[in-house]
C-alpha cells in the first residue's frame, strides 16, 4: 500500500463522466468519457490494503484488487496488468459490464464510499492495450489433447484461453455468425463497443485457439459426434431461455422477448443487415422488467428514436441506500440509475401486467394493475387496473435456464428441476468427458461468475486430460455470493 | 496432578478462542481460565485490517486519530451479548456431555473425540498421545485449582514501613525511616505507595515526604510503582525490576559506603530497571542489566552503564547513561531523550539508525545545563565518583555526550512549541493536523 492515509485524504468517489445525454444518444458509442489517469490514480490511493480484503470475497474471480490498486498508484501499468490478468482473462469486459460486487464488499464502504475498483480495473487494461502490453501467450508445447468449447460467451472464452495456454488444442463453437455470445449480441455498444471483443479474439487466435462461428452443436454437428471428435467437451451455452409472460395477448404482433430485439439491434449497429428488424423508432415502447436487460432495451429504444418508453417492474422500487437487511459486505439490491435511465423514459414500480391489448392482431396497449403481495406472491390488485399505450412490448423478465433440447436428446446429461445442467464438484456432467461452466450450469448470473466458472472448469478439464493441473480454480460449482438469504 | 499441585494453580489458555466449543475443549484439556482477544474486538467493530500499528484503523478501534475514533461503532453491550451467547453454547455442550458445571469438565480429556482431527491430512504424522495422556491418579486428586496460594502478604516488609510512615500518611508530615533489607523482601515500597495514593491520589505528597534509607540487598521489584512523596535510598544492591512502573517517586541505589570497588565497573541492579515507568527519578550508581527503561514514558534516570536492548519502546522521559551500553540500543524508541557518554553508534538499533528514526545530536548549551544538573543530582544522591570526575572537567566531558532524540518526537515537540509561540492551542485541530502530516500518521 503506497499511502496508508490515502483514504483519509481523498474521501469521495470520482468516476469518469458520462457524455452529455443529447450528444450520446445520437450515436452508439460508449457513454463514458475517457478516464482521467490522475483521478484514477487518486482513487487507487484510497485502497486501504486491508488485512482481510473482503473485495477478494466479493469478486468470485478472487481479483488481487489491493495489489493492482497499489501498482496503479505507483504508475506501474506493466505490473498492474500482469497482476490483473492473473485472475481475470478479460478485464476489459468485466470493467465495463460487471455490477462490481467487489465494490459492495469494499471495506471502505463500511463508513465511506467504496474504492472505484471497477474503473481502476478498466483503466489498467485500456492503458495496457494502448501500451501494447497485451500480447499472446502461446503454450511452449502442446499436449496433443483436444477440447471443444461450446458457446463463446465469457465462460467459454475464459475456459478456452486457459486450456489453450495449458497446451491443449481448443476449438470454440458458436451458433451465431460471430464469436462473443451475449457479449456481442446481448450487450449494446453504448455499454461496450465490440472492438474490445475483436481485440481479445485476435490475441486468443494468435495463442492458438480455433474459432468456429456459425456452427450449432446438436444440429450441424451432433453432440455425440463432437464427443467422439474431442477428448473433452465443455458446455458453456449460457442461460438463454427467456422467462415468458403467458397472459392473454401474448401472441400479438409487437410483443417480443428483449433478446430478440437486442440481438437484431446489435447486429444492425455492427453493420449486418436484418430483415424486418424490430425497431422502436417512433413507437410507444413498454419494457417489462426493471433489470439490466430492461435498461439495455431502454438505451437501445432511445437511440432508435422511440416516442416514449415506459419500464414496468413488478416489485417495489429498491432503496437508494443499502437496506439494513442486506448489510455490508453483501451485494445489495439498490435503485440503480444506469446510463440508459438518465437518457429517456419513465420507470414504474409495483406494476403487474394483466394482459396485452391489441387490434387486428397487433399490440396497442397493455393492461396493468398495482402489485399486491398475498402470501408472498405478487398478484395484481383488483380495482387498480389501468392501460398504457404500447406499440412495442419487450419482455425483459430474466432467463430461466439453458437451452438443452438437443443436448438432452442426444447424450442425456442430467438436468435439475430448473433445467440447468447438473455438474459434480469436478465440473463434469454425468456424461464422461462432458463438462459444464457458466450460466448453463449455474443459471443466470454475473459476468464475473461466468469467467470464474470458465477458469475453474478449465482447471478441471486439464486435470481430466493430464492427471494434474497448474491452472487456477477460483470457484467451486456450488459457491454462492454471500447473502443472508442463502 | 500426581503430586496434587494442580490444585494450587490456575491454567489459562488463549489463542484462537472464538466459540463455546473452544472453551469446552480447552476445559476438557485441563484449563479453567480462557482468554479472548480477537473475537470481542471483532464484535466491537474490528475488521482485522491489521494496521493497528499505523494509526489508520478505519473503524476507530486502534487509533488515536480523532477523525477515525469518531467511527467506532462498538458498545460494551455488544461484547456482553457475545459472551452471553458464548456462555449459552458452553452450557449446551456441558449438558450434552453430562456435566453440571464447567468445573466438573476440567481435565476430562478422555471425552474429546480426536479421531477426525488426527486423520486430517494436516495432522498427518502428529502424535497427540502426550497431550491427551492421563496419569492414574489417587482418588480425590484435584483436576483444577481448589486452594489459593498463601503469599504471606501479612508478613510483607511494607507493613513495617506503613507503621513508621503513619505521620506522613495521616498528616503529610515528613518522616525519615532507616532499616535493613534482604533479598527475600520483594516489591518493597509498593504497598506503601498504594496506601499513599489511596489517600492523596495521583498528586501524591511533596518529594521525599517519606524518606526511607535501606541497607542491604533488595529483592525483586524494589520500589515498584512508588508514587510522588516516597523516596527510597538503598545502600547495597538490588535485583531485577527496580522502579518498575514508578509513578512519581524517587529511587536511589548506591553501593554500600564500606565497599571498596569502583561502582561504575560493577553491577548495582539487575535487568529491566524502570520498566513502564511513568514519572519520578531513578539514580543508580553502577551498571545495570538488560532492557533498561523499556517502555519508559516519563521517568528521569541516571545510570553508569547498561546491558543490551536499553531504551526499547521508550516514549518519553530522560535517560542519562554515563558508561558503556550493550547492543540494540533504542529499538522502537519513539519518544523521550537519552544522553549517552561516549556513545558507540554501532550499539544503536541498526534499523532505527538506518531509517533515520533516531537523531544523534551533540549537546547544545541549553541542554548542557540541564544535563549537568542531572549529573550533579546523581553525584549528590549517590556519591558517584564517576559523576564527580565528569563534572570536574565538564567543559570537556560535555563534548563526549551524544543526545539521542527520536525524529518524530522531536518534530512533535517543535510543532507544539511553535504553536504555543504562535498563540495557538498545542492540542488544537490545526496543530493535530500538522503533527499527523509530519509524522505520517
Amino acid at each position: 500500500m503506497a499511502d496508508p492515509r490515502g483514504f483519509m485524504k481523498v474521501t469521495e468517489r470520482e468516476t469518469a463522466a458520462r457524455r452529455p445525454v443529447p450528444v450520446r444518444i445520437m450515436d452508439w458509442k460508449e457513454v463514458y468519457e475517457r478516464r482521467d489517469s490522475g483521478v484514477v490514480k487518486q482513487q487507487a490511493s484510497r485502497c486501504m490494503d486491508c488485512g482481510v480484503p473482503f473485495c477478494h470475497q466479493g469478486c468470485p474471480l478472487g481479483n488481487l484488487i489491493p495489489e493492482w490498486n497499489d501498482l496503479t498508484w505507483r504508475d506501474d501499468n506493466a505490473q498492474a496488468i500482469e497482476r490483473l490478468h492473473k485472475t481475470n482473462n478479460f478485464p476489459e469486459f468485466t470493467g465495463r459490464l460487471c455490477p462490481a460486487p467487489c465494490e459492495s464488499s469494499c471495506v471502505l464502504g463500511i463508513n465511506q464510499p467504496a474504492v472505484t475498483i471497477k474503473e481502476i480495473e478498466v483503466s489498467i487494461i485500456d492503458e495496457a492495450f494502448d501500451n501494447d502490453l497485451v500480447v499472446p501467450h502461446a503454450p511452449e508445447r502442446l499436449t496433443g489433447k483436444t477440447v471443444a468449447v461450446v458457446g463463446s460467451g465469457p465462460a467459454g472464452l475464459a475456459a478456452a484461453q486457459q486450456l489453450t495456454r495449458a497446451g491443449h488444442t481448443v476449438a470454440v463453437y458458436e451458433r451465431d455468425t460471430e464469436i462473443g455470445g451475449l457479449l456481442r449480441y446481448g450487450i449494446p455498444d453504448f455499454k461496450m463497443e465490440k472492438h474490445h471483443i475483436d481485440r481479445r479474439i485476435e490475441q486468443m487466435t494468435a495463442e492458438g485457439t480455433r474459432f468456429r462461428a456459425g456452427v450449432e452443436i446438436g444440429v450441424d454437428i451432433t453432440w455425440d459426434d463432437l464427443k467422439s471428435r474431442y477428448d473433452a467437451v465443455l458446455v458453456a451455452t449460457g442461460s438463454t431461455r427467456p422467462r415468458d409472460l403467458p397472459v392473454s395477448g401474448r401472441s400479438l404482433q409487437g410483443v417480443h422477448f428483449a433478446m430478440e430485439y437486442l440481438v437484431q439491434s446489435n447486429k444492425v449497429v455492427s453493420g449486418i443487415e436484418v430483415e424486418s428488424q424490430i425497431t422502436a423508432a417512433g413507437k410507444h415502447v413498454v419494457i417489462l422488467g426493471g433489470g439490466d436487460t430492461g435498461a439495455d432495451c431502454l438505451g437501445t429504444a432511445t437511440r432508435q428514436g422511440a416516442a416514449s418508453v415506459t419500464t414496468l417492474a413488478i416489485g417495489a422500487r429498491p432503496a437508494d441506500e443499502r437496506p439494513e437487511n442486506q448489510p455490508w459486505p453483501m451485494f445489495p439490491n439498490l435503485y440503480e440509475v444506469a446510463s440508459a435511465h438518465e437518457e429517456f423514459g419513465v420507470r414504474k414500480y409495483l406494476a403487474s401486467t394483466i394482459d396485452f391489448i391489441g387490434t387486428d392482431g397487433v399490440v396497442t396497449g397493455i393492461k396493468v394493475a398495482e402489485t399486491e403481495i398475498v402470501d408472498g406472491k405478487r398478484l395484481p390488485k383488483p380495482g387498480t387496473e389501468y392501460e398504457i399505450k404500447a406499440d412495442l412490448v419487450l419482455l425483459a423478465l430474466g432467463f430461466i435456464g439453458p437451452e438443452t433440447e438437443t443436448l438432452v436428446a442426444q447424450i442425456e446429461p442430467e438436468v435439475d428441476n430448473r433445467g440447468n445442467i447438473v455438474r459434480d464438484s469436478k465440473w463434469t456432467s454425468n456424461v464422461d468427458g462432458v463438462f459444464v461452466a457458466g450460466d448453463a450450469g449455474r443459471g443466470q448470473s454475473l459476468i464475473v461468475w461466468a469467467i470464474a466458472e470458465g477458469r475453474s472448469a478449465a482447471a478441471a478439464i486439464d486435470v481430466y486430460l493430464e492427471g494434474s493441473s497448474e491452472l487456477p480454480a477460483p470457484v467451486k460449482p456450488t459457491d454462492q455470493p454471500i447473502s443472508v438469504y442463502s | 496432578m500426581v503430586n496434587g499441585l494442580r490444585g494450587r494453580v490456575s491454567v489459562q489458555v488463549d489463542g484462537q478462542m472464538k466459540t463455546g466449543r473452544d472453551v469446552v475443549i480447552a476445559a476438557l484439556l485441563g484449563a479453567e481460565e480462557f482468554g479472548f482477544a480477537t473475537a470481542p474486538l471483532v464484535v466491537s467493530g474490528c475488521i482485522m485490517m491489521r494496521v493497528c500499528h499505523l494509526d489508520t484503523c478505519p473503524v476507530g478501534v486502534a487509533t488515536q486519530n480523532p477523525v477515525l475514533r469518531e467511527r467506532f461503532t462498538g458498545t460494551p453491550e455488544f461484547v456482553e451479548n457475545f459472551f452471553e451467547f458464548l456462555a449459552q453454547e458452553v452450557r449446551e455442550y456441558l449438558a450434552s456431555l453430562g456435566f453440571r458445571s464447567l468445573d466438573e469438565a476440567i481435565g476430562h480429556s478422555e471425552l474429546i473425540d480426536v479421531n477426525r482431527a488426527i486423520s486430517h491430512w494436516k495432522a498427518d504424522g502428529l502424535d497427540l498421545t502426550p497431550i491427551l495422556a492421563m496419569p492414574s491418579l489417587p482418588a480425590e486428586s484435584p483436576m483444577r485449582r481448589v486452594t489459593l496460594q498463601d503469599h504471606e502478604i501479612d508478613k510483607h516488609f511494607d507493613f513495617k514501613l506503613l507503621e513508621l510512615a503513619k505521620p506522613a500518611l495521616e498528616d503529610a508530615q515528613k518522616v525519615k525511616i532507616e532499616m535493613a533489607i534482604t533479598n527475600v523482601d520483594q516489591a518493597v515500597g509498593t504497598l506503601l505507595g498504594n496506601e499513599l495514593t489511596k489517600r492523596y491520589g495521583s498528586a501524591g505528597l511533596a518529594d521525599a515526604t517519606i524518606d526511607v534509607h535501606l541497607r542491604g540487598a533488595a529483592g525483586q521489584s524494589f520500589g515498584a510503582f512508588v508514587p510522588k512523596g516516597v523516596k527510597l535510598t538503598l545502600e547495597g544492591d538490588a535485583n531485577d525490576y527496580v522502579g518498575k512502573g514508578i509513578s512519581g517517586g524517587t529511587i536511589v541505589v548506591r553501593p554500600d559506603r564500606a565497599s571498596v570497588y569502583a561502582a561504575e565497573q560493577n553491577i548495582i541492579a539487575g535487568n529491566v530497571i524502570g520498566y513502564g515507568a511513568t514519572s519520578g527519578t531513578l539514580m543508580l550508581s553502577g551498571i545495570v542489566g538488560e532492557r533498561f527503561l523499556v517502555r519508559n514514558s516519563g521517568v528521569t534516570a541516571v545510570v553508569e552503564g547498561v546491558g543490551d536492548h536499553a531504551l526499547e519502546y521508550m516514549t518519553g522521559g530522560t535517560a542519562v547513561i554515563l558508561g558503556k551500553t550493550g547492543r540494540n540500543l533504542g529499538a522502537g524508541m519513539s519518544g523521550g531523550t537519552a544522553f549517552v557518554y561516549k556513545l558507540r553508534a554501532d550499539r544503536i538499533n541498526a534499523e532505527a539508525l538506518e531509517a533515520g528514526e533516531l537523531h544523534l545530536l551533540s549537546v547544545d548549551e541549553e541542554t548542557s545545563h540541564e544535563l549537568k544538573g542531572l549529573i550533579e543530582q546523581h553525584r549528590n544522591e549517590t556519591g558517584s565518583l564517576l559523576a564527580s570526575r565528569l563534572l570536574e572537567d565538564w567543559s570537556n566531558s560535555v563534548n563526549d555526550f551524544t543526545m539521542i532524540l527520536p525524529r518524530d518526537y522531536s518534530s512533535v515537540l517543535k510543532i507544539r512549541s511553535d504553536a504555543v509561540s504562535d498563540g495557538l492551542d498545542p492540542d488544537g485541530e490545526a496543530t493535530w493536523a500538522k503533527i499527523l502530516e509530519v509524522t505520517n500518521g
